[in-house]
């Protein structure tokens, strides 16, 4: 069983982030942690492995501090890793990074494909389902539970209220949710080994991509400028008769907020 | 010159940064409140290894070097000192002198078990009558045949009370003062080996620390951990410098620590309708720690830096153990200070800061006599 | 002009909120006379789902494949990505749902164009058209653009205002796009309603907590009544715990857990730091206290200030009503 990991490293969750140059930078504290989803599929890829041997490799995209995310990877127990380090593959969007990593995980054979269901740092959620399309392959998304067995894969899919149960054949790509496992903590002599580790790199010229498909060049949709979120309002004062009050408060949870 | 940690160094600290936050941080409190030591910790945590920090890999630790084993101590200590404590005289004080003289047979007995967590050591200097003046140190080893016979009371001796060795040091003769003393290991279940009094600690708790008592304790010769007789203090100045750094490192896991508690009130606590990090003497408070915090640091990696170079560095590590605890001692008062009536609460963290602290104060040497030394270093001998 | 597709969703006959909202935006460009809007449904088509889509539509083009009966991403996105080839479409919409979010970037990649997912504005009808969309938890927000067409953009729900529906019914268009069976290699086995099993105060993403106003220990069951009927956990401030009302392990706050729910509703809690701490990023607070001045008003976005005896109940009911239990 030959699992690929596609991960990034981001800021840390509680890294303070400004807007500066009119809108068109973002100061953000030099913090870091590998994003939460993808330690996820890290931990499911090794569990996968033990039970079915094989080799799990981590792949990534990024500069500077983007080698951390595959040491945290080998650390923990990954076989292999990739790093898509050129300059032209950075400040992609959702398609341009999509484009390399799919072809990166094409590299060599593989039976599965696992990511975090999103990066907390853009948000955007998109990267698995595209990495899928473009290898022509099918995904399941919010995975919180994984079976491998003969060849298929059953997955439980988080959805609104409930879980869908999903068979694939295999390959897949399966995008990480909360709840899919708990990530184990590293081994010291895992973490000496990742501390050694020579990481392989990819250029674009490795992944047959030209410098206007990669990268801030090879992407569809460009970020104009940064801007404030609205302050959150002072409190909203829910009055009436307590039966009142009651009601428009779920009206506003429900409909409103939808929290619930 | 280069000040930065390489990629690795980051890398690990990163690890044991995330490590320490899974595995002890959640258990700091208890820890602190029971003053027991954590059993169930140490076995999850020495699985992962750590307890071989110093050692070579071809024994299974992980050969690290001064700098990367000083940010293991801060981030121990950070998340627990009273764990630390017990953590850090495994892998330092309370192994290295067998991994330096002992056989292999001992090694196998000792060091190797130590390392992978399923023994406990300590290190034994301190006596009621000395501590920091090791010279008037009364325990007493006298050859008898092939075997020395040990004799005297120990006090202060961290994982006393449940070690499973112990490297004690005793002088053959005290007339000799420093150039008497020898270590010697000392096993559980030896005759005349037992501990004695536990002590109640102000902080640093869930370490225990007691008493040992040496009552005609015979040993075999190998069991001098040393190349020649009377030569202790000189195998002591060996890591002498390693223990006061690592101290200083244990003052900035407190330090930071308490730091981290200070700045999440200063940012949510809310007087006169602003948080209170609107407040200048707030800020000027997070001004002076992190600055003082951050020179700290320098010293830390510098002494370590040049203990990893065999480069001489008594002053430096005096220097360094004393200025980072100082500013440990101020950084705990000023969180106290932020977190107003809520720092003096059990309730809270601030308070278990301000009390692990102090216990750093005489741990690698009083500052009265660090500053004595140190200015007697500077000025030289009196005409 | 150009071809605007907005993907409906539904549930039952009920079409999802966030597709009214985008069909209302629908009508706004429609109106504008550079597009032409049409809705697009697949799968089981109600009549008295029709009849809701189209108050809203002029023309409605509803896919009828076997295999899109229910949803899988390959065949939605296949589907689309076909009528909008053969439609040349210019923009794709869809609300940012968990099916929207799945989905459509898997069409982007068909269309070979980029996809804004999670938008909370839309400026249409400027050139170049922008969205906006939340960035790093929503600690700021991004402003982006298209270089390619079609335009793909998932919308998250409650970003638009929803229109009432016109008296003029728009027509409906049955449409065959050729996806076929083989094409779908993902096969649903089944649905598990949420079978809610008590989720740790940390991880949970609905908090009730109930503090020193609730007066007795038996007086939570008002509060695990409500939790009940919304799969949310009980937890409990720092002085209920010390009198032993609620267990040690229920205590929200700086010495107990810190939680970051998506719904906190706080229930006769005065609101010390103590608690605070433990609870100010969460990101919708209710709190609900008979004191107007309780510092938790001072974090909370909603407050009732009432007897919680009569409150608390009376949302239990609510919910029960609107939730269908």
């Amino acid at each position: 069983m030959n699992i690929v990991v596609l991960a990034k490293q981001v800021p840390d969750p509680e890294a303070l982030v400004e807007i500066s140059a009119g809108g068109k930078k973002l100061e953000i504290e030099q913090k870091f942690a590998t994003n939460l989803f993808d330690e996820f599929a890290i931990e499911e890829a090794l569990r996968i492995r033990e039970k079915h041997a094989g080799k799990v490799k981590v792949i990534t995209l990024g500069g500077g501090k983007a080698t951390e995310v595959i040491r945290t990877g080998i650390a923990m127990g990954a076989d292999e890793a990739l790093l898509l380090e050129d300059e032209a593959f950075l400040d992609g969007d959702g398609y341009a990074t999509a484009l390399a990593l799919s072809r990166a995980a094409a590299k060599e054979p593989f039976d599965i494909i696992l990511c975090g269901r999103q990066a907390i740092d853009h948000d955007r959620g998109e990267v698995g389902q595209m990495v899928a399309q473009f290898l022509g392959l099918p995904h399941v998304g919010n995975v919180v539970k994984l079976d491998i067995a003969d060849g298929k894969a059953v997955a439980e899919s988080a959805i609104e209220g409930g879980k869908e149960i999903v068979e694939v054949q295999l390959p897949a790509v399966f995008t990480a949710q909360k709840g899919l496992n708990e990530p184990r903590v590293p081994q010291i002599m895992g973490v000496m080994k990742a501390m050694k580790v020579q990481i392989p790199k990819a250029t674009l010229g490795d992944l047959g991509l030209s410098p206007e498909e990669a990268g801030l060049k090879g992407s569809k949709v460009r970020i104009e400028k940064y801007l404030s979120p609205k302050k959150r309002p002072p409190m909203q004062l829910i009055t009436g008769e307590p039966m009142q009050a009651a009601a428009e408060a779920i009206r506003i949870l429900i409909d409103v907020e939808r929290v619930i | 010159m280069n000040f930065a940690l390489t990629d690795e160094q980051e890398f690990f600290k990163k690890m044991v940064t995330d490590t320490v936050d899974r595995l002890v941080v959640p258990k700091a409190r208890e820890i602190d409140e029971k003053d027991e030591f954590p059993r169930e910790l140490w076995r999850e945590f020495s699985k992962l290894g750590y307890l071989g920090l110093r050692y070579p890999e071809e024994i299974g630790g992980m050969n690290a070097d001064p700098v990367t084993a000083m940010i293991f101590y801060e981030q121990i200590a950070r998340g627990s000192v009273g764990f630390a404590q017990s953590v850090i005289m495994n892998i330092l004080m309370g192994t290295y002198f067998v991994f330096r003289f002992g056989s292999e047979t001992m090694k196998e007995r000792c060091l190797y078990p130590a390392m992978r967590g399923e023994k406990i050591g300590t290190m034994c200097f301190t006596e009621d009558q000395s501590g920091s003046d090791l010279s008037a140190t009364r325990t007493t080893a006298k050859k008898d045949g092939n075997e020395w016979v040990i004799n005297g009371t120990k006090m202060w001796i961290t994982n006393g009370p449940i070690a499973d060795m112990a490297t004690v040091l005793a002088t053959t003769d005290p007339s000799l003062g420093n150039n008497g003393l020898n270590f010697f290991l000392v096993e559980k279940g030896t005759p005349g080996f037992a501990p004695g009094q536990v002590l109640d600690k102000l902080g640093c708790r869930g370490t225990v620390t007691g008493e040992l008592v040496f009552d005609n304790v015979r040993v075999p010769e190998e069991n001098l951990l040393g190349a020649e007789v009377n030569k202790g203090i000189e195998y002591l100045g060996e890591i002498l410098d390693e223990v006061r750094v690592m101290t200083a490192a244990m003052a900035m896991g407190i330090a930071q620590a308490a730091f981290d508690e200070g700045l999440e009130y200063a940012r949510k606590r809310v007087a006169f309708g602003k948080t209170i990090g609107n407040y200048q003497l707030i800020r000027a408070k997070f001004a002076d720690m992190a600055t003082e915090m951050e020179a700290s640091r320098l010293m830390i990696y510098n002494a370590a830096w040049r203990i990893k170079e065999k480069m001489n560095c008594r002053k430096e590590a005096a220097m360094t153990k004393m200025f980072a605890t100082e500013t440990c001692l101020k950084v705990v008062d000023e969180v106290t200070r932020i977190w107003g009536a809520n720092g003096f609460a059990h309730e809270y963290n601030p308070q278990r800061h301000f009390r692990d602290a102090r216990f750093l104060l005489s741990g690698g040497g009083t500052h009265e006599i660090i500053k004595d030394f140190l200015g007697r270093m500077i000025i030289g001998k009196p005409r | 002009m150009d071809k605007v597709l907005i993907f409906v969703e539904a549930k039952g006959d009920e079409p999802r909120k966030a597709s009214l909202e985008l069909l209302s935006e629908g009508r706004k460009l429609a109106e504008s006379g550079q597009y032409s809007v049409e809705a697009v449904f697949a799968g089981k088509l109600s009549d008295t789902l029709k009849e809701k889509i189209l108050g809203y539509t002029e023309r409605l083009v509803h896919f009828t494949d076997q295999v899109l009966e229910h949803y899988t991403a390959q065949g939605f996105s296949l589907a689309l990505a076909a009528y909008a080839q053969e439609t040349d479409a210019k923009m794709i919409l869809a609300g940012a749902t968990r099916i929207g979010r799945d989905f459509m970037p898997r069409l982007a990649v068909l269309l070979h164009t980029g996809i804004a997912s999670d938008v909370t504005e839309a400026r249409w009808l400027e050139n170049p058209m922008t969205f906006v969309r939340p960035i790093y938890g929503g600690k700021v927000l991004a402003e982006v653009s298209f270089s390619t067409f079609p335009v793909i953009v998932t919308a998250r729900p409650n970003s638009f205002g929803i229109e009432e529906p016109s008296l003029k019914k728009g027509e409906i268009v049955e449409k065959q796009t050729g996806v076929s069976a083989e094409q779908v290699t993902t096969k649903v086995v089944r649905i598990d309603e949420s079978s809610q099993a008590k989720v740790d105060l940390t991880e949970a993403d609905l908090i009730v907590v109930g503090g020193r106003g609730m007066k007795t220990a038996e007086n939570f069951k008002l509060l695990e009544d409500l939790a009940e009927v919304i799969g949310a956990t009980v937890g409990a401030t720092r002085p209920v715990v010390d009198t032993k009302w609620r267990d040690q392990t229920d205590q929200v706050g700086k010495s107990g857990k810190t939680v970051s729910p998506k719904l906190y509703i706080g229930a006769g809690i005065s609101g010390a730091i103590h608690h605070i701490m433990g609870m100010d990023t969460s990101k919708v607070i209710l709190a609900i206290n008979k004191d107007p001045n309780a510092i938790i008003f001072d974090y909370a976005d909603y407050g009732i200030v009432g007897d919680l005896f009569e409150i608390i109940p009376a949302m239990t009911e609510e919910l029960k009503k609107r939730l269908g239990k």
